[in-house]
């Protein structure tokens, strides 16, 4: 997992995401922190990696014995937090299945008409939904 | 420039984001999904038709420029679609480290419900500075490039992207052939397959 991404978090994760609100984080914020937390290490040690193979993600693995502890820790964190917002991706239409058919009857499925209708609805949409809708990063 | 993104910008620097030395466009994920999204009419391009139709525009028509749109062009001009302007390291299909974001930008609008299960073109381009042999090689490899880190390293499902490179052949602004603007990395929605 954690060759995912060669991510990072950092001060900013933790301090600006109040502790009761949707833990993920999306591809590109992972990449700003990452630029923060890593970004020394990979001018050091990864200048000629690339981002198409997993190029940067796999430097930082081999060299992780030399990579700061900083970037070591928050890839670790950062990854997670990916992978729960993978995850809350794959999980948010079964959760919302019955807000969706009680709040968005005759929505046709498909092209995120259903999520556009939750959206909307979203103060008469239960909280289990609205809380899967942002972890997915949704809104 | 190299060292531009991950020179070790401070989290204060990071928070407030927004400074007039950014080299890029501040783009938002919405802003991809609104030009991308509500794909109609069924397209019969592939992508590899596509790609040879660049190569063959440049055996019928050699000399210094393309005579003008790509036979094909047509089919794809009307469909939605995303300019974007990625950086690359000089001749080669590496992308630089400023580009990273915006790549992130692609696939966090790639991952949601508005945009998934639709097929996208990834297709890079050139200006008409330089060979256009060569410039359409090179944008071969550019967009195989974007593809593949949509793929692997933010894990963009692969049946969904393919890459064709266009050279010179389509050129955004005709009568500034060798312009910036030309060059560009252009997602186009080709609908459901």
């Amino acid at each position: 997992m954690r060759r995912m991404i060669f991510a990072f978090a950092t001060s900013i994760l933790l301090v600006s995401t109040p502790a009761a609100f949707a833990q993920t984080v999306g591809f590109a914020e992972a990449i700003k922190i990452l630029s923060a937390s890593c970004g020394a290490d990979i001018n050091k040690y990864c200048k000629s990696a690339t981002l198409a193979n997993n190029g940067i993600g796999q430097c930082l693995d081999q060299n992780q014995a030399k990579v700061s502890q900083k970037c070591n820790a928050d890839r670790a964190v950062v990854a997670t937090l990916i992978q729960e917002r993978l995850a809350a991706q794959a999980a948010a239409p079964k959760i919302c299945q019955r807000d969706a058919a009680q709040r968005c009857k005759g929505v046709k499925p498909g092209a995120g008409h259903i999520l556009r209708c939750l959206l909307k609805a979203q103060r008469s949409v239960s909280k289990k939904c609205n809380t899967a809708i942002d972890l997915a990063g949704y809104r | 420039m190299k060292k531009y993104l991950f020179a070790g910008l401070s989290a204060a620097v990071l928070a407030v984001c927004v400074s007039g030395a950014s080299a890029q466009t501040q783009l938002n994920r919405n802003e991809i999904i609104n030009s991308l999204q509500g794909a109609q009419q069924k397209v019969d391009v592939s992508a590899d038709e596509l790609q040879k139709a660049a190569f063959e525009n440049i055996q019928k028509y050699p000399g210094a420029n393309s005579p003008g749109n790509l036979p094909l062009w047509d089919k794809l001009a009307s469909l939605r679609q995303f300019n974007v302007e990625i950086t690359f390291d000089i001749n080669s299909a590496r992308i630089r480290p400023e580009s990273y974001e915006t790549i992130g930008l692609i696939a966090d609008a790639l991952h949601t419900p508005y945009l998934q299960g639709q097929t996208f073109f990834v297709v890079g381009h050139t200006s008409a500075d330089g060979p256009r042999d060569f410039n359409l090689e090179l944008s071969i490899k550019r967009a195989k490039s974007v593809r593949d880190a949509l793929v692997t390293t933010f894990r963009v499902p692969g049946e969904y992207l393919e890459a064709v490179g266009l050279g010179e052949e389509q050129l955004r602004d005709p009568s500034k052939p060798d312009a910036q603007i030309n060059r560009r990395v252009q997602l186009i929605n080709v609908g459901y397959r």
